[in-house]
């Protein structure tokens, strides 16, 4: 179903989401009790900034089969789901499945969208604002680098990195990181990416190796779990870090 | 032979320690400091890893190989690989625990599946019995492994741990070849004073018995032995598959085809192949980023099914 043919419907009643992301829009833009479920992900405090609006929501697996009991009038999920696509045909469920995003205005759009789905309008046209203010306001860019738990950079022209550039920061390389480049070349200005500080794996060790300490570059910390889906989380995010870039 | 793999192992750990992304000897004209720093801290971790884990596999499959006295048994087959992976796995992710903690866990799931095995095979078991059962083992854990990354905390955890159950030895660190040298050590130097034993067992176990050779006490060192050499070797690199069966198969044919002679080869062979594996993946084009457990098995796995065929 596309989302234009959507929002011309009946604003819906129950409302449940199946991907973090989709979470995290329907969290800023839903009514109270319109909200049948979102994912476990969403109301995991460990995984999304925005957690704290779940209390007291009930939570799904992410799952279609497992939500068709909570009768939803709308199931919002993002990205290829072929399986839950036909599914919800097969039921005659009305399964709105999101494009991922590539840049801060499709975010825009989508909440947008979704806020228009939701009979609320206005959280839409605010969360636009916001992000216009942003792009308005974006400080001139400098080469820096954001790098995640095991040395992986996100794309210099994805989405973070769009993100990034309305914090006046213009990613200047993507991909695995060596340790060694990094010491030998360090960036100008090291965004570390932080995700479930604490828990360790051997790819999380990465950042916690001892040859870190002679890094020479200015480093600011990011809040992995806003930049999971570079979505509904970020304006804040933005804010902070430019704040903290400043500083 | 031994000297040459030894000359071998001097010659590619010295082509470790110069190969890397940045020209160590430009920027120690440019800062003696941090390429000093590069060289104890990146460089020579990740060299001292590749040889000792590599001869701990080494090891650790001649050993299998002549204690099963069949010529598919290895850390791999048998499960102290898959074992010592599920106990890295749930000691990091499901208990929180840091670099030491996950390297005593993949020494607890080493051993406990060897253990599982011997109970499983029964004791004085036959061969072919005990490589059954080790099939079974193995085929258990990486049911218990699957089944541990389903249950993963979050569906990004999961990708963490992904790479992680490929092995690599990128970035690793000082205090990680710290804690890996003396358990490795240990089981190698456990595996050697096993070897007469082995060779003695080859003759078969009522021979061994009357030569004064029990089948339980050997049985019981390598086990120890094999968990150690693998277990801490898994817990500091993830899975690296493979070395420990195709290298005795390598070297037997120079030791007369005695099962424990071939331990202290296999050993350096071990050592060679995975330094020499070590370096094949840092030499592959940016943007080509191949796992070295991923690089050994595809070595590996043809060779497994040549040693197969050629059995028929």
């Amino acid at each position: 179903m596309t989302l234009s043919g959507a929002s011309a419907a009946a604003t819906p009643a129950r409302v449940v989401s199946l991907n973090l992301c989709t979470d995290e829009y329907l969290l800023i833009t839903a009514r109270p009790g319109q909200i049948a479920s979102i994912s476990r992900l969403g109301a995991d405090p460990q995984e999304s900034p925005l957690a704290g609006r779940a209390r007291g929501l009930a939570i799904n697996s992410g799952r279609l089969s497992e939500v068709i009991e909570q009768r939803p009038d709308l199931v919002l999920t993002m990205g290829h789901d072929p399986q839950a696509v036909a599914l919800a045909a097969r039921l005659r469920i009305r399964l709105i499945a999101l494009p991922y995003p590539t840049s801060p205005a499709a975010v825009a759009t989508q909440v947008q969208q979704v806020a228009a789905l939701m009979g609320n309008r206005p959280a839409g046209i605010e969360f636009a604002a916001r992000v216009a203010a942003l792009m308005a306001s974006a400080p001139k860019a400098q080469p820096g680098l954001m790098i995640g738990g095991s040395g992986l950079a996100p794309a210099m022209d994805g989405l973070a990195a769009g993100w990034l550039r309305l914090a006046g920061i213009s990613q200047q390389q993507g991909g695995q990181i060596s340790l060694e480049r990094l010491l030998v070349q360090p960036p100008p200005m090291l965004i570390r990416n932080v995700y479930r500080r604490g828990q360790v794996s051997g790819p999380q060790a990465w950042s916690l190796h001892p040859a870190l300490r002679q890094l020479r570059a200015t480093q600011v910390e990011a809040d992995g779990r806003a930049f999971l889906c570079g979505g509904a989380a970020m304006p804040a995010e933005i804010i902070r870090l430019k704040k903290a870039l400043a500083a | 032979m031994k000297a040459g793999l030894a000359l071998l192992c001097i010659v590619l750990a010295l082509a470790s320690l110069a190969l890397g992304p940045v020209d160590l000897a430009a920027l120690w004209a440019r800062d003696p400091e941090l390429a000093r720093s590069l060289f104890i801290e990146l460089r020579l971790p990740r060299t001292g890893l590749a040889l000792l884990i590599g001869a701990g596999l080494g090891a650790s499959g001649a050993a299998a190989q002549a204690l099963f006295r069949n010529p598919l048994a290895s850390p791999d087959v048998l499960g102290p690989s898959s074992g010592a992976a599920l106990g890295a796995v749930l000691a990091g992710y499901f208990l929180g625990a840091g670099v030491i903690g996950m390297a005593m866990g993949g020494l607890a799931g080493a051993g406990i599946s060897l253990l599982l095995l011997l109970a499983l095979a029964g004791r004085g078991a036959g061969t072919t019995r005990l490589v059954l059962a080790g099939v079974a083992v193995s085929m258990l854990l990486g049911v218990a492994i699957n089944l541990a990354l389903s249950l993963a905390p979050s569906p990004f955890a999961l990708y963490d741990l992904m790479f992680w159950l490929m092995g690599s030895l990128n970035d690793r660190s000082l205090p990680q070849l710290a804690l890996a040298v003396p358990l490795i050590l240990i089981g190698i130097v456990l595996l050697l004073r096993a070897a007469p034993a082995l060779d003695t067992l080859a003759l078969g176990e009522e021979v061994a018995q009357s030569l004064g050779v029990g089948l339980s006490a050997v049985q019981a060192r390598v086990v120890v032995a094999i968990a150690l050499a693998t277990g801490a070797g898994v817990a500091v690199a993830g899975s690296i598959g493979f070395i420990g069966l195709i290298v005795p198969h390598l070297v037997r044919p120079y030791v007369g085809h005695q099962p424990g002679s071939a331990v202290l080869p296999s050993a350096l062979a071990g050592a060679a192949l995975l330094s020499a594996a070590d370096i094949t993946v840092r030499l592959l084009p940016a943007g080509l980023d191949l796992r070295l457990g991923v690089l050994t098995a595809l070595i590996g796995a043809p060779f497994f099914l040549c040693l197969i065929m050629g059995r028929r």
